[in-house]
């Protein structure tokens, strides 16, 4: 399949890696790329660990994005960088696995996932095991070709309304075709997560750069919290994002975040946004 | 029939469990109480109860094993014993009576289809499942 383990797959190479307990790995961005967003540094995290996870029951079962306690955002990852990944495995069986992780760029931490935890589903329903299961051995040895990631088009948002400093909704169509799909999932495409994450960030981003204290500046995510991912968002469907400021000083903005699909609540997390610099 | 919890046991950690639930469902704190139902009266769902398990395990530091309420309801009753084709046979809704006594009788409703018996579940059962955490803890300990 096309875009197989290039479209959405975010190792290059498992460096070290203890069954069932930790990982590293490597993964280099693109140099081509125009950027590389936090949130597939937060999703390359991730996947190290649903490697480790999914090796220790024979590939049997796959986690999928559900919990995240606390992602810090501490630094960019540019294109042309190598993001060293590491995770911690606190808790891994059939049923779902619990980590941290982080990821660094030249030595310097650039992301930190607390507490995540994503439930197990049946492997063959989203994926082919076997395929799985030699691409993971390719990763611990010679790894895989670097550079294969394409970069990703985030899906068209339309602003609905937005109250400056305050309040945003904005309707986010996933398309029913896109690279992505091929490793997200190659049996079951399911919108990613962490892309969700990404268009409900830029979205708080935009309502900080209109509050009246902030205007004309530049504005980082510096951490998510609080992730919790209700229902999958299926090729395409809509789903309305919708950012509140819950609170605001000089220095940081927090908003909650939910996407709405329908009358169902399919995420919530809180982010918060900082001026940059 | 003798409790396994007494209501001074159940009231020493009901707080901590009734603010993580609040934390874990995002609901008022004041709207938990120790008989709502979960996912009847807050309307938790199954991932909440994920969720709701590992903020637990933080908050006592604490070991819960996935699945481990419905497993330890069910006991020694083997699976096949405790449903069939999906709906939980009468050994089976005894053997909820007698472990969730916090429920009141009037919701075990039969035919209860066995993924519905986290319907059942309220802060106290969570409070059992917190007390009977650490009472594995200090057994092994």
């Amino acid at each position: 399949m096309a875009g197989r383990y290039a479209a959405f797959t975010f190792c290059d190479r498992i460096t070290a890696y203890q069954p069932a307990k930790r990982a590293r790995g490597l993964f280099h961005v693109p140099a081509g790329l125009e950027s590389f967003p936090a949130c597939l540094v937060a999703e390359a995290t991730g996947q190290l660990a649903a490697w480790v996870s999914m090796a220790h029951i024979a590939f049997r079962g796959r986690p999928v994005a559900a919990l995240a306690a606390e992602t810090r955002f501490l630094g960019e990852a540019r294109p042309g960088d190598t993001l060293d990944l590491q995770v911690d495995i606190e808790q891994c069986d059939a049923e779902s696995v619990a980590y941290s992780g982080a990821a660094q760029v030249n030595g310097v931490q650039v992301l930190e996932l607390v507490d995540a935890v994503a439930p197990m589903l049946a492997q063959d329903e989203y994926d082919a095991p076997e395929d799985l299961d030699a691409f993971f051995r390719r990763l611990l040895g010679e790894g895989a070709t670097p550079d294969r990631f394409p970069g990703v088009v985030p899906p068209p948002m339309d602003v609905l309304d937005l109250d400056h400093g305050q309040a945003a909704r904005a309707s986010l169509a996933v398309p029913e075709q896109a690279p992505y799909f091929a490793d997200h999932f190659p049996r079951r495409p399911v919108f990613p997560a962490t892309l969700l994450l990404d268009s409900g960030i830029r979205l708080a981003a935009r309502v900080a750069e209109t509050h009246s204290g902030w205007q004309a500046r530049a504005v980082v995510p510096t951490r998510v919290t609080h992730v919790k991912m209700r229902d999958w968002i299926l090729p395409g469907q809509t789903v309305e994002l919708r950012v509140e400021q819950q609170a605001a000083s000089a220095e940081l903005m927090r908003f909650a975040l939910a996407a709405v699909r329908g009358d169902r609540t399919v995420a919530t997390a809180r982010v918060e946004i900082a001026p940059q610099g | 029939m003798q409790q396994e919890f007494s209501k001074e046991e159940i009231m020493a950690v009901y707080p901590k469990v009734a603010e993580t639930i609040a934390d874990a469902l995002g609901s008022e704190p004041e709207d938990v109480k120790l008989d709502v139902s979960l996912i009847e009266g807050l309307q938790a769902e199954s991932i909440d109860f994920l969720d709701l398990v590992f903020r637990l395990e933080r908050a006592f530091k604490i070991k819960i094993p996935r699945g481990k309420i419905v497993e330890d309801a069910r006991g020694d009753l083997p699976e096949s014993e405790f449903e069939e084709k999906g709906i939980v046979t009468e050994k089976g809704m005894a053997r909820l009576r007698e472990f969730l006594t916090e429920v009141p009788a009037e919701r075990f409703k039969t035919p209860m289809k066995a993924a519905e018996v986290p319907k059942l579940f309220t802060a106290e059962t969570f409070c059992k499942v917190v007390l009977r955490a650490q009472k594995a803890a200090a057994a092994s300990a």
